[in-house]
């Protein structure tokens, strides 16, 4: 099993004491990777959900330089100590409570003297005990822990917000403080380590805006805040009077009177200025390690440099993605600018070079509501196991799943991304033919106030060893001025067909002249097809290819490809079908209907009926070519998620990967996963014969296994059992992010023996529901409306 | 002093006029080695001759002898080495260069040494080799290493993921190391070197284990069994060790010079091996008497540099893949060693089509010079990842191997820094290129298929559906056809053998065989006599099967065959008897359709007759002559069979007449060569 495509970005990385690694938060790992190659070292497993904090201990001198230590927090509610080299956990405490962000001052301001038993940390959390009584309670809490114990109590409180808050602290670790809205609270961390009684003192910095980033000076009293309107402000010795020590204190009193130049409501401030540089929101700050400059940055994508005293500037322009975090190194020379599109770029210093970069998938474009969930933004090579996917600045990302390592990227549409521009051009859809030769991309050009629209499809063909793609046709408007619903490549033959929502549906041939070379070829239409002005809203071809399904709003109509014959006309859905796909070599078909009443059925095409149906609504159906299994992805109801016996099996899964066996209605085995809205499946039929399943999810990441394997159903049945509650080992990654369902067959056999009819209503009617013959099913409103009436009626017997 | 090997170090020295004195010094320190030769020559006085000899030798050859490379055990990486001190590790599935290793050592050196920063050509390696480390801890993240031997003795270990050197053994190998191995395990490493001693190193610390003289002259090449119990070292002689205890198990002489590679099967149970200028790759087995001569020998084309095998002996047939000096790869299978040895190699090569145009960039001409196998598909086609190209810019490549395909392979000249010329009619094709995208507006789809309704709404099917209720199997298959089948109803018939796919090429055959004879021309017989006699009597008789499948099937009025056919017959009547099978059945036919023919004649005659009567009587009446002439050529054409067909008769009787008695045919043959 392969995971990979992990955010590289949900959490600030940072450098070792040597700056030759830097540890990057991954979902539930911290990757280690060496900042000369780029490469990943090691990671460091063991968080059963995902990692938000990492720091370093800092080396106070040369000789402590080799010293690997690092703290992690995570959302599983457990602070971990780590020696990175080895690497090898040294220290797990629980706090018991998800954890969002952590500080330890004392690491920063008295590294010499560190004394594990005094090591106290000021954690950010959210009271998931106050979760579900209502929404107005606050419950994001900033709270003092002692780390030095392994079982945390529930700490003093320091603050509490709606929200769980980032806490950020000054790099001399005398003060931290988080935002709120329009507020900045700050802390003075109480000298002398951890007495108990020493509670940090409060002050507050307000302004008019939402502050959306800040920081402070490394050595003077000054903090820098951004805003949301893309100004920076630069507020000097803040707190001379609230957070002032027992030596300053008669200073501070003296200051009192003066009028502070800029600071609002009498906060403690001495002066407040103001830069204006940014358009949009300010994400990234931080000062230098020696405090001369301020690094700025937005969703521009443009680092900007800040000499402090002069108010100069520099850029590092076109970094092509919002920036999310700068951070620098022990090392002069080296500093890394995280990206929003999944890149760590390491940066030469002083001039500002991007020597390096680490990257992932890149996270998908956001798309205009009236685009989502019409558009396939993912498609899959199966024999060499790469996924095409579209990226935010119109490019689509060719990416090895199963090396974890992007290929290239081509750029789909002639024009520049610049993050933070209004979109104008959407890429909709990609499509690989089944040898992976062939790419087809859809854009359309978004009308500016009714007027402009433009429809476009290209074909893009690679040769076989130059992994990069070229274009080799353009059509405009395929469809006249419909957009373009679906396109599905011939398994064999260099033919595919788009289907439009004008209603009609066209085949394309590739004529390779004879009297040309190769390259020259170009994609032609062959044959136009219509069914009675309806909608083509989806199409798949058969597994031999002779024969072209097309759904036509709710009918499947069944076409000879070649001939452009209109074969059959399959019955009528509910609902438009959005998915078409073709059972390996059976003759099953399987559609796949979301609005308004999500349907997946599977149509036998040699007796031409309904063969089973469920009440899904389904994000991507994908079939393996020789067998006749196939694999679907569902979002699984809230109702039904949401009920008590069944959250321990989801634990905040929205969906879930069914694998049936060709007309068998129960799914072999059933896998729930994360983010499954958006989320794209496919098998991946590579070398030695051996059939695996990828699924990618919304925000790119993926997992790729082997349906088959045995381990993975003995630890469904763990799983279910709740014999493994919490995975101490942090061993069961796969199941600690997807874990499994049960497998229902066994269920249903138990209930089977019991009850004689499918139709009396037992505990579980929604098990029997489905079991025997087609025939007797009842009409499928009815199906549905019982199948979630069971649902329903369950969970309240629960609740009572 | 250390021994100096490296060549482009020694290109320089030679650059420099004040360094040739040093130069000749260091030549009396030079190691046995394959570049002796030339090196050698350089003593002598024809100094300059050889100079450019050994410069031109190294321009115009293709040779990776010099190039070391190292697949990484997830065959993701390339680490490539050209002999000038530095490492290149290549991501194999970007085609990039991800780092790049130079002064690695010397890094490490600068405080020993106060010169320091002598640059990476000051270190020149030997040999290479990617292992990844086994851990105790079963980690997704397996740490691998670059172990690497110098022409100075040391032998490195880089830790590639982190750039970093990993550790290092000083003078390990006095006079340069020579091979490094290690099981598929990596347990430990092994080091051969010059000194004829083999070193175990750990390869977690680069501890020295164990250190033994494996022999009096120098390692040239070692390796380890993948599972890590024997060690075979080669000098001009091969030995295999014990791991555990060190003992000699076997000694495998035969082998003139100095072993260049040396590797194992799969299962160990041979060993493969070939010297420095051998044209061949000899494989020993290992679980034999102690002292045994090659069981089998692949000859290659030209010396290889490079062997690699996949596959066991017992059950899934031995492949060997080697690399020939010039960049070209060789792949052999067979089942055991018997057929291997009989097997002729396939060879995989790049296209050499732009030989004369890659010429002029210095003599770097693409070659393949890595290959590595990685899995059997089916009995004698294995996977295998190649790298190809130059080595300035290689592609990586995975491919199907099939044994007895020849595979060439196209060169990409990406890479190459292109003379100005060039550069230009290149960006003009890149222009063209641009240029190529078809761009279909609008009215693309004016000469698409439009669609052909079968079924023409819902109704019509609904109507049919209570039928298949009915009969579910029938609809079964019937529908199962539509979808399945093609729409040809020839290709069916031709599949179930009702349908004969012959007749088309037949016809073809027969008009070949008559190609030369025209028909049509009305020749006098006596001139038909002569052209029927020249025929060879095997072409005549070729030429009467067609001339009567002809007339079976009406290809040609009897009128123009009938002379032909009675005049091959009677003037070739022993050879056509001689063909006794097939010729009975040809004659057969002939008869039958004589027969056929004649019976029809009689009514044909009344017909016409008949015809004749009404037309005239017709034309008596009306006097329409338009209707006459067609009658006429009624007639016409009746006649025509009329007479084909009393000729036939006449010729057929002839013909069984010759068959009956051979003496009249005799006399006739005599006859027909007296007038001659």
């Amino acid at each position: 099993m392969i995971r990979g495509g992990r955010s590289y970005v949900t959490s600030p990385p940072s450098f070792s004491n040597d700056a030759k690694k830097l540890l990057v938060c991954t979902g539930n790992n911290v990757s280690v990777f060496s900042a000369a190659t780029g490469l990943q070292i090691t990671s460091l497993e063991g968080h059963t959900a995902p990692v938000t904090t990492l720091i370093v201990v800092p080396a106070s001198s040369a000789a402590q330089k080799i010293l690997c230590y690092c703290w992690t927090a995570s959302l599983d509610g457990t602070i971990r100590h780590w020696d990175f080299s080895g690497p090898e956990l040294l220290k797990t405490v629980d706090a018991q409570v998800p954890i969002y962000s952590m500080v330890i001052p004392c690491l920063l301001s008295e590294p010499q003297q560190l004394d594990s038993s005094k090591l106290v940390a000021y954690v950010s959390v959210e009271d998931t005990s106050l979760v579900k009584e209502g929404s107005k309670e606050l419950r994001g809490h900033i709270r003092r822990f002692n780390l030095a114990k392994e079982r945390l109590p529930r700490g003093d409180t320091l603050k509490e917000t709606e929200e769980p808050k980032s806490i950020v602290i000054s790099p001399s670790g005398e003060f931290f403080g988080i935002r709120h809205k329009c507020k900045i609270h700050v802390w003075g961390v109480p000298s002398g380590g951890g007495s108990r009684n020493a509670l940090a003192k409060k002050m507050t910095l307000h302004h008019t805006k939402v502050i959306n980033a800040f920081a402070f000076h490394p050595t003077e009293r000054i903090i820098a805040a951004g805003d949301v309107t893309g100004r920076v402000l630069i507020w000097r010795s803040f707190g001379n009077r609230k957070l002032a020590l027992a030596s300053q204190k008669k200073n501070a009193r003296s200051m009192v009177d003066l009028d502070n130049p800029g600071v609002r409501d009498g906060d403690d401030a001495e002066s407040c200025t103001t830069w204006h540089w940014h358009s949009a929101e300010v994400n990234v700050l931080n000062f230098s390690s020696d405090g001369a400059y301020l690094y700025s940055g937005g969703r521009e994508g443009v680092l900007v440099v800040w000499q402090l005293v002069t108010g100069k500037k520099k850029f590092l322009p076109r970094i092509g993605s919002p920036l999310l975090y700068f951070i620098w190194s022990p090392e002069p020379t080296l500093s890394s600018v995280v990206c929003a599109d999944n890149q760590i770029h390491l940066l030469k210093m002083p001039s500002m070079e991007i020597s390096r970069t680490i990257s992932g998938i890149k996270p998908p474009p956001s798309l205009p509501k009236m685009y989502e969930g019409l558009s396939s933004t993912v498609a899959f090579d199966r024999s060499s196991g790469i996924a095409a996917l579209c990226t935010e600045n119109y490019c689509v990302q060719l990416y090895n799943l199963l090396n974890d390592r992007g290929i290239s990227e081509v750029q789909v549409c002639e024009r520049n991304h610049q993050p933070g521009d209004e979109i104008t051009v959407v890429v909709t859809a990609v499509a690989l033919s089944l040898d992976g030769s062939v790419m087809s991309t859809t854009e359309v050009k978004l009308p500016e106030d009714g007027i402009g629209g433009l429809v476009s499809l290209k074909f893009w063909e690679s040769e076989p060893d130059n992994k990069t793609f070229t274009l080799s046709t353009i059509v405009y408007e395929p469809h006249k001025d419909a957009g373009v619903s679906a396109i599905a490549f011939h398994p064999t033959r260099s033919m595919a067909v788009s289907t439009s929502f004008g209603g009609d549906f066209k085949i394309w041939v590739c004529n390779s002249d004879k009297s040309q070379t190769e390259k020259d070829s170009s994609w032609i239409c062959h044959a136009v097809g219509s069914y009675k002005k309806k909608p083509m809203t989806a199409a798949a071809f058969s597994g031999d290819g002779t024969v072209l399904a097309v759904a036509a709003e709710n009918v499947i109509t069944l076409w000879n490809p070649v001939k452009n014959m209109l074969l059959s006309v399959l019955g009528v859905t509910l609902t438009p079908i959005t998915k078409l796909c073709f059972v390996g070599k059976s003759e099953f078909l399987v559609a796949a209907s979301n609005f308004p009443k999500p349907e997946l059925s599977v149509w036998n095409t040699s007796k031409l009926s309904l063969s089973w149906s469920y009440g899904l609504r389904i994000e991507a159906v994908t079939s393996a070519v020789d067998s006749s299994t196939f694999a679907v992805l569902a979002l699984v109801p809230k109702t039904f998620r949401k009920s008590k016996s069944k959250k321990n099996i989801f634990r905040g899964r929205d969906g879930a990967i069914l694998l049936f066996n060709g007309s068998d209605p129960k799914p072999v085995s059933i896998w729930t996963v994360m983010k499954a809205q958006g989320g794209s499946i496919s098998f991946l039929e590579g070398d030695k014969s051996q059939l695996r399943l990828a699924f990618v999810n919304g925000s790119h990441e993926y997992v790729v296994f082997d349906p088959s394997s045995d381990d993975t159903h003995e630890r469904s049945a763990i799983d279910y059992e709740g014999l493994v509650g919490e995975e101490e080992t942090g061993d069961f990654g796969y199941t600690s992010l997807y874990g499994q369902l049960p497998d229902y067959d066994k269920k249903r056999k138990e209930d089977a023996e019991s009850l004689a009819t499918p139709f009396i209503s037992s505990e579980r009617p929604w098990e029997t529901i489905f079991s025997g013959s087609t025939l007797n099913f009842p009409p499928l409103q009815k199906l549905c409306g019982e199948f979630f009436e069971s649902l329903m009626e369950k969970s309240n017997s629960v609740v009572e | 002093k250390k021994p100096l090997k490296n060549p482009n170090l020694l290109r320089l020295l030679i650059a420099s006029p004040s360094l040739f004195s040093s130069l000749l010094f260091r030549l009396q320190s030079l190691t046995p080695g394959e570049t002796e030769e030339s090196y050698i020559c350089l003593t002598s006085a024809s100094f300059t001759v050889c100079l450019c000899e050994l410069f031109q030798g190294k321009m115009n050859l293709v040779n990776i002898r010099d190039v070391l490379t190292s697949f990484s055990p997830a065959l993701d990486y390339l680490a490539l080495s050209t002999g000038d001190g530095r490492i290149k590790i290549w991501d194999t599935v970007k085609g990039q260069v991800q780092t790049e290793f130079a002064d690695i050592a010397s890094v490490e050196e600068t405080n020993i040494y106060t010169s320091g920063g002598k640059g990476h050509l000051s270190v020149d390696y030997t040999c290479m080799k990617w292992l990844s480390l086994e851990r105790k801890k079963k980690r997704k993240l397996g740490t691998s290493i670059l172990v690497l031997g110098t022409g100075g003795g040391d032998v490195l270990a880089l830790d590639v993921a982190s750039g970093q050197l990993k550790w290092r053994i000083s003078d390990c190998h006095p006079g340069g190391v020579n091979a490094v191995s290690s099981s598929t395990k990596a347990s430990c490493i092994y080091s051969g070197g010059a000194d004829g001693m083999v070193c175990e190193i750990d390869p977690h610390s680069g501890n020295l284990i164990r250190k033994f003289k494996a022999s009096t002259k120098a390692v040239s090449s070692l390796s380890v069994s993948p599972d890590g119990k024997i060690l075979a070292t080669a000098s001009a002689q091969l030995k295999t060790f014990k791991c555990s205890d060190l003992k000699k198990i076997q000694k495998f002489t035969g082998h003139p010079g100095g072993v260049r590679c040396v590797a194992f099967t799969e299962d160990g149970k041979f060993i493969l091996s070939s010297a420095v200028g051998e044209k061949y790759i000899a494989v020993w087995k290992t679980d034999g008497a102690k002292k045994q001569s090659a069981s089998c020998v692949l000859a290659l084309e030209h010396p290889p540099v490079f062997v690699d095998s996949w596959g066991e002996t017992d059950e899934k047939g031995l492949y060997v893949l080697a690399i020939s000096e010039v960049g070209v790869c060789y792949f052999w299978y067979g089942s055991n060693v018997e057929e291997l040895s009989n097997a002729k190699p396939t060879k995989v090569a790049l296209a050499t089509e732009d030989y004369s145009s890659l010429k002029q960039h210095k003599g770097s001409l693409p070659t393949i010079f890595a290959a590595k196998l990685q899995g059997v598909l089916k009995p004698g086609s294995a996977n295998a990842f190649i790298a190809s190209g130059l080595l300035v810019k290689p592609s990586f490549q995975k491919m199907v191997l099939q044994f007895g395909n020849d595979l060439v392979l196209n060169a990409s000249k990406s890479g190459i820094l292109l003379p100005i010329a060039q550069s230009a009619s290149k960006s003009k094709k890149g222009q063209a290129s641009v240029n190529r995208v078809t761009t279909l507006d609008r009215a693309h789809a004016e000469d698409a298929l439009l669609p052909i309704a079968r079924v023409a709404d819902l109704h019509e099917k609904k109507s049919v559906q209570p039928q298949s209720s009915d009969k579910d199997t029938d609809m079964v298959d019937q529908s199962q056809a539509d979808y399945v089948e093609t729409f040809s109803m020839e290709d069916k018939l031709r599949s179930l053998g009702i349908l004969k796919g012959t007749d088309e090429p037949s016809s073809l055959s027969y008009a070949s065989v008559i190609d030369g004879i025209d028909l049509e021309a009305h020749l006098p017989p006596k001139k038909l006599k002569s052209a029927v006699l020249s025929m060879a009597p095997s072409t005549a008789f070729k030429t009467l099967e067609a001339l009567v499948a002809m007339w079976q099937t009406r290809g040609c009025g009897g009128r123009y065959l009938l002379p032909w056919i009675y005049s091959i017959m009677v003037n070739h009547r022993h050879y056509i008897m001689s063909q006794e099978p097939k010729n009975q059945q040809l004659l057969n036919t002939l008869h039958k359709i004589t027969k056929c023919r004649g019976t029809g004649l009689q009514p044909l005659l009344q017909l016409s007759g008949r015809l004749h009567l009404v037309t005239a009587q017709i034309n008596k009446a009306a006097g329409n002559e338009t209707q006459t002439t067609l009658h006429e050529q009624d007639i016409d054409e009746s006649e025509d069979e009329e007479e084909e067909d009393v000729e036939e008769h006449f010729y057929g009787e002839k013909d069984n007449d010759s068959e009956l008695s051979s003496d009249d045919g005799k006399d006739e043959d005599n006859t027909l060569m007296e007038e001659i």
